[in-house]
C-alpha cells in the first residue's frame, strides 16, 4: 500500500466517523420532561406541600369557616325510590373535614 | 397561670361528665317520655314502608327537643334530651352552609326538618361527627361547651325544652349518649335521620308517609 492508498483509507475513516456523529445530534429535549427536569412542585413550593391542607389547623373552636365547594342543599325527603340513597349499610368515603354550624 | 386557665377546663369536664351520665341514666332508667309516642309512630311508618333501607335511623322530635335511635328494625334503643338551633323554623337558609358563624343572623340559626341521609365525618377540628346535612353543615355531635356563656349542659341537663334552643343549627348530644347509642348506629355507617318538623305537618317533609305500607 503506497502513501497514497492510506491518504485515501484516512479520509475515508475519516468521513465516516463525521457521519456516524451527526446522525445523532445531541437534544436538550429529555424524552421524559418529568423525571428529567426533576419532579417539581407547580406553585415553587417544597415538594410534599402540594396537597389540599387539612383544615383541622384552624383556630378557635366554633369560629371556623368553611370553603367547601358544594351549594346549599335542600333535605332529602325524597322516598326510598331515590337514585342516590345508600342507607343500606355500606360505609361512605368519608368527605373532607369541614366546620360545622356547632 | 396554667393552674388558673386549667381549673375551669377541669371543672367543665367534670360538668360535662356528671351532666352526661345523669342524662344517660334518665334515658335508660325514667319512663318513657309522652314524645315518645310521635317518634314511634314515625318509626312504625319507616320501617313499614322500608324507608330506611334497612339502616339504622334517628328520630329527632323538635318539638320536645328530643332524639329517639332506632335499629334497622324500628326498635327503639335510646333516647335523649338534645340542643338544637336557636331559630324556630324548618329550611336552612341558602348558602348557610357556606357562612362564617359570625355571619349567622340569630334568626338564621335554625334546624332543618325532613329525611336526612347522614354520614359520619369530623369537622374542622377533627372531631368525629355524623353529618346531617353536609352541604349546609348541619350534623350531630357530642355537646361542646367551649362558650361558657351559652350553658349548653345546664340547659341540657335542664327539664325545660324552650331552653333547649341555642345551636347554630346542630343537634348537640350529650357525650355519653352519643358515644352509647349514635356513635354505634351512625357514626361508621350511612343511617338516616328523620327531623321532624314544628311548622308544617309531618306529611309535608316526609314523602313516605303518603305511601302504602
Amino acid at each position: 500500500m503506497n502513501s497514497t492508498s492510506r491518504l485515501i483509507a484516512a479520509l475515508a475513516l475519516g468521513a465516516a466517523g463525521a457521519a456516524f456523529a451527526q446522525g445523532n445530534p445531541p437534544t436538550t429535549a429529555p424524552p421524559n420532561p418529568a423525571t428529567a427536569a426533576g419532579q417539581q412542585n407547580p406553585s415553587g413550593g417544597p415538594m410534599g406541600s402540594t396537597g389540599v391542607t387539612p383544615q383541622n389547623t384552624q383556630g378557635g373552636s366554633t369560629s371556623g369557616s368553611s370553603s367547601a365547594p358544594t351549594a346549599q342543599s335542600s333535605p332529602d325527603t325524597s322516598s326510598s325510590s331515590s337514585s342516590t340513597m345508600a342507607a343500606s349499610g355500606d360505609t361512605p368515603a368519608m368527605r373532607r373535614a369541614r366546620a360545622d354550624r356547632n | 397561670m396554667n393552674a388558673v386557665t386549667a381549673a375551669p377546663g377541669a371543672a367543665s369536664r367534670a360538668l360535662a361528665v356528671l351532666v352526661s351520665l345523669s342524662l344517660l341514666s334518665l334515658s335508660a332508667s325514667a319512663p318513657p317520655p309522652p314524645a315518645v309516642e310521635d317518634a314511634q309512630w314515625l318509626a312504625r311508618a319507616v320501617v313499614a314502608t322500608a324507608d330506611n333501607r334497612a339502616a339504622p335511623f334517628a328520630v329527632v322530635d323538635k318539638k320536645n327537643a328530643r332524639v329517639f335511635v332506632f335499629d334497622t328494625a324500628g326498635r327503639l334503643q335510646g333516647s335523649s334530651p338534645v340542643l338544637l338551633g336557636l331559630a324556630h323554623g324548618d329550611d336552612s337558609v341558602p348558602g348557610i352552609g357556606e357562612r362564617e358563624m359570625s355571619r349567622i343572623r340569630p334568626e338564621e340559626r335554625t334546624t332543618p326538618a325532613g329525611r336526612f341521609r347522614t354520614e359520619p365525618g369530623r369537622n374542622a377540628q377533627g372531631e368525629d361527627i355524623v353529618w346531617i346535612d353536609y352541604d349546609a353543615a348541619v350534623s350531630m355531635h357530642r355537646v361542646r361547651a367551649t362558650v361558657k356563656s351559652e350553658r349548653r349542659l345546664e340547659r341540657l341537663a335542664s327539664p325545660s325544652v324552650a331552653d333547649n334552643r341555642i345551636s347554630y343549627g346542630c343537634i348537640n348530644v350529650p357525650a355519653a349518649f352519643y358515644d352509647a347509642y349514635i356513635k354505634p348506629a351512625l357514626g361508621s355507617r350511612r343511617g338516616v335521620v328523620y327531623v321532624l318538623p314544628e311548622t308544617v305537618a309531618p306529611h309535608e317533609r316526609f314523602e313516605f308517609l303518603s305511601r302504602p305500607a
